[in-house]
């Protein structure tokens, strides 16, 4: 028995169809440039539509009572909500479908707010125009959904942090605290990181290796955790809550029964400089990162031991243990474990200067960088914690430091490094307060005294006698009898040029994403912004989550901070990782592919392109079959099968259709049609909008999980429908999230470039454009080339490709 | 007349400037003119307008030998601008006078400048005279670049 409802004329067309459209009027956000109640009207008269409203904030909580409360009382059986990005606020609405006793996955979402209202704000009709068409497109796919069920697989109550600077060791104690098993990597001999190497920490000037010596001893001791030291990870297998994970642990020649004597150090022939102490002392090959080292166990730099061929050419440590904890047989090996969640802590690399000539670091001694400056004045440093400047071992008597030194620069690094500002003021203060005599300046652009009590430490240095002085140095010049140095440069606050002479220059370096990052970001399928730092899943909202799954990030290797930061960061991220592991279970979203057995012939090609081998069968089986819970739902199988027998749920080739079909329903001809990966170029166009690039209002998006998803067909389909151009973008080649699915797109589309060609149609009207989700003016551009590519095209020329491409359609059928 | 130094220039280029003064403390200009750098001048025009730092005199200090350019943190091109800048200066009227008679004479003579002892000096190492300089050739080169609309020859 279906109840009769007035007011909706389309009613009677479509039977079980019952959909409730919301326009969001996001504040003025939306409803400043789209006239939303214009769009509910339209929408109104859309098939199957039985109700459309237009509320001011459709994500609070009385809107959200709205939609559940019409689905009681309107018995709504879909739901479309017109608002801002379903990256956004699809599981708000989702869930409040769910509260009214939907299923979730009948909810679909228009972008009318960073797709729409966002990038056309000058232009109010188009906007509007542009909103209704994908409300359509909206409706149209609702109409097509079907309830689904998600799949619930255990995780793994295991966590694995990636990383032992202090980000690392906070992440590994608080999971372990937490009472999960916590393997923590490192990849040198010994955690502590960068901050073991610092000698003072600001604004508090605590000594750094102080307050971190307890956190590394505790990460040594605690039941719960497995320190894996000079250890990498090589391989990365499986999805949230199952990771398999291959970890090779390097030989570390000396056992674990080591008391760190010292004994064997004498012994060691072999001398190399110390990165411990940025190169400024010496080490033997066999040795112990730093004193308070955790493990506190030497081991060998097989590099420069001289029995790096395999054979022993010198046992002179091995003579000189008398615990005879040396072993050269120690051989590398593979570990494989299995965890349920992981941090990523890799931190972060410092700057090299010596490619700014100007300032003649790495020609002239007394010019050194702040790393090597903290080993000088730490008491654990080559020099006792004694300030001598490396060309005479002099004390000097005026120092300057230079800020911005490989930071805001688009000859080096374009992004603000964070911390250079408040560590050069903390060195100044060191030095004032063990030499006040001492004559100090820094040569800034702006400080960025920030955070809890850096203001004041700033004013404490100028009270202390610091002179600050605006103006970054042009050039350094070296007394080459003395050592000294002469800075030119002017003073921009005086507007006057200065010459000042200085006995040692710092440079305030700094710092860049590790140099190893773009492997572990392969590895974990993480995306990283365009200074080269992994990028969270959300900038405000989802700090410390990835885009991949039960992967979580701490520390600078997210963006540069300070130690303070990182701790707050690792905790965050380690909290994270243990409401999964406490739950010990997670819901996979039900977008995974499905075979028709009937369809199937067992040919075998969809197998061929799936990432994770997810696909199982074969000729004796008589037809292929996907594996649910390694499913990861990109969709990459469905356009490779050529008798149609593979759908992926959720994205239905249905679905996707009546979509294309609804935004090509008018001026096709004016329209382009742009298919966008959920994770980098529907991200990437989100971007666009949040950062209110403009752009002409012509596109029309659809969304898919993978770029590997669009089927030739659908191209087809468009541009027989008479679109102007079709847009297919994705991530780049190596940051697909699937495990380069996106290459079968590259394929895909180069095939059809070859068909457009052949037929003799421009093959323009085609674009293929990677855009990752940093990428929004390179998304913006890309619309912008597309519609001025669509002036020079005429309706005649449209008419002429429909033609042929019927043609061809006709001729393949009759082939077969 | 209209300003035509952006055609010529970027000037979405200017805002990257923050100041920070390495151009000024690289100038080899700025130690025989003390206040003058391309610090202030890139300040100028975004601060002052176009109109003010072409009848700034010291544009012309600049001996376009790049270094500032080559250590611009964000890689502005300085001395494009201030070869632009110099160029509207001049098609306003704002020529140093010096400048303007090394241009005449150009015109006029075929050389920037006289030497009256040149001949001698020549002959004292050897050399025959200075041949005579293919004066109508160089004017009207000069005249496809323009200068005679700046400086009357």
């Amino acid at each position: 028995m279906r109840e009769h409802i007035e007011g909706s004329p389309r009613h009677s067309d479509s039977h079980d169809l019952r959909i409730g459209v919301y326009v969001c009027h996001c504040g003025k956000n939306i409803g400043g440039t789209v006239r939303c109640q214009e769009v509910a009207e339209y929408a109104r008269d859309l098939p199957g539509v039985i109700l459309a409203k237009d509320s001011l904030y459709t994500c609070s909580e009385p809107g959200q009572e709205q939609i559940k409360a019409d689905i009681r009382e309107h018995k709504l059986n879909r739901v479309v909500v017109a608002s801002c990005t379903p990256r956004l606020h699809e599981p708000t609405f989702r869930a409040a479908c769910e509260a009214g006793g939907l299923n979730p996955y009948l909810l679909e979402m228009a972008n009318i707010r960073e797709h729409c209202s966002w990038v056309h704000l000058h232009d109010k009709d188009a906007a509007t125009e542009k909103a209704k068409d994908l409300v359509e497109m909206a409706v149209g796919r609702a109409a097509r959904l079907k309830p689904q069920f998600e799949l619930t697989v255990p995780v793994t109550r295991k966590a694995m942090v990636i990383g032992g600077g202090v980000a690392g060791i906070q992440a590994a104690l608080d999971m372990a605290d937490a009472g999960y098993k916590v393997y923590l990597v490192e990849r040198t001999g010994s955690i502590g990181g960068r901050m073991a190497q610092i000698d003072k920490t600001f604004p508090t000037m605590d000594c750094s290796i102080c307050i971190l010596a307890p956190k590394m001893s505790e990460v040594g001791r605690h039941p719960n955790i497995e320190l894996l030291t000079l250890s990498e990870v090589k391989a990365v297998q499986g999805h949230i809550g199952n990771f398999q994970v291959e970890v090779l642990k390097k030989a570390r020649y000396v056992k674990k029964e080591c008391t760190a004597c010292g004994d064997c150090i004498q012994a060691c022939p072999q001398l190399i400089p110390d990165e411990f102490n940025a190169g400024l002392s010496i080490r033997r090959a066999i040795h112990i990162p730093f004193a308070q080292a955790v493990p506190s166990v030497y081991l060998v730099d097989m590099n420069h031991c001289l029995n790096n061929q395999g054979i022993v050419a010198c046992d002179r440590c091995f003579q000189a243990c008398s615990h005879k904890c040396i072993d050269f047989a120690d051989r590398d090996e593979i570990l494989r474990v299995d965890v349920g969640t992981i941090v990523v802590a890799t931190g972060v690399d410092v700057y090299d200067p010596t490619a700014l000539t100007e300032l003649g670091y790495g020609k002239f001694p007394n010019v050194i960088t702040t790393l090597e400056f903290e080993r000088l004045i730490n008491a654990g440093g080559p020099s006792g914690g004694e300030l001598i400047r490396p060309s005479d071992r002099k004390r000097p008597r005026r120092v300057a430091f230079l800020q911005c030194i490989g930071s805001r620069s688009k000859r080096s690094n374009p992004y603000c490094s964070n911390v250079c500002c408040m560590n050069t003021v903390k060195d100044a203060l060191l030095i004032k307060e063990h030499w006040p005599e001492t004559e100090i300046y820094v040569f800034y652009i702006d400080i960025r005294a920030f955070g809890k009590g850096f203001e004041d430490l700033f004013q404490r240095a100028r009270r202390e006698g610091v002179t600050f002085i605006r103006g970054i140095p042009g050039e350094i010049i070296e007394d080459i009898d003395t050592g000294d140095l002469t800075l030119l440069g002017e003073n921009t606050l005086l507007g006057n040029h200065y010459r000042y002479h200085m006995d040692m220059v710092v440079l305030s370096v700094g710092i860049k994403p590790h140099k190893d990052a773009p492997v572990l970001q392969r590895l974990l399928n993480l995306s990283t912004d365009t200074d080269g730092f992994y990028m969270e899943a959300h900038p405000k909202l989802r700090p410390v989550d990835t885009t991949s799954g039960g992967v979580f990030l701490a520390g600078a290797a997210e963006g540069p901070k300070d130690i303070k930061d990182s701790v707050t960061q690792a905790s965050a991220a380690s909290s994270r990782a243990n409401i999964l592991m406490s739950k010990g279970e997670v819901k996979i979203p039900a977008i995974t592919s499905r075979i028709d057995p009937e369809k199937c012939t067992a040919c075998g090609l969809c197998a061929k392109v799936c990432p994770y081998h997810a696909i199982e069968g074969g000729k004796e089986m008589g037809y292929y079959r996907v594996i649910e819970a390694a499913c990861q739902g990109c969709g990459a199988c469905v356009p490779e099968c050529r008798f149609e027998a593979i759908d992926q749920t959720h994205f239905t080739e249905g679905q996707i259709v009546s979509q294309i079909d609804s935004a090509l329903a008018r001026d096709a001809d004016q329209k382009i049609l742009a298919f966008a990966c959920n994770w980098c170029s529907y991200a990437g166009a989100d971007f666009a909008g949040v950062s209110r690039m403009q752009y002409p209002p012509n596109v029309r998006i659809i969304r898919t999980m993978c770029s590997a998803r669009v089927s030739p067909r659908w191209i087809e389909r468009a541009f027989l429908k008479g679109a102007g151009a079709v847009l297919v973008s994705g991530c780049h080649p190596a940051d697909c999230h699937y495990n380069n699915a996106n290459q079968n797109t590259a394929r895909r589309v180069e095939k059809f470039w070859r068909r457009l060609e052949k037929l003799g149609i421009n093959r323009d009207r085609l674009r293929l454009a990677w855009v990752s989700a940093a990428e929004g003016a390179q998304f913006a551009r890309v619309v912008h080339e597309m519609a001025e590519g669509l002036k020079s095209l005429t309706p005649a020329q449209i008419q002429e490709s429909i033609e042929k491409l019927t043609k061809s359609l006709s001729k393949k059928a009759d082939a077969s | 007349m209209t300003i035509k130094i952006w055609k010529h220039f970027p000037r979405e280029d200017l805002y990257e400037c923050y100041q920070c003064a390495r151009c000024t403390g690289s100038c080899p200009a700025m130690e025989v003119a003390p206040a003058f750098g391309p610090r202030e001048t890139i300040l100028k025009c975004l601060n002052l307008g176009h109109d003010q730092v072409v009848e700034d005199e010291k544009l012309w200090l600049c001996c376009t030998c790049n270094v500032c350019e080559d250590r611009c943190p964000q890689k502005i091109p300085i001395c494009d601008l201030l070869v632009a800048l110099r160029n509207s200066a001049a098609r306003r009227g704002n020529i140093p006078y010096r400048l303007s008679v090394a241009i005449e004479l150009l015109a006029k003579t075929g050389r920037s400048m006289i030497v009256h002892q040149l001949d001698e000096m020549r002959s004292h190492h050897g050399l025959d005279p200075l041949p005579p300089a293919p004066v109508d050739e160089i004017r009207e080169i000069l005249k496809k670049t323009g200068l005679n609309e700046v400086v009357e020859f």
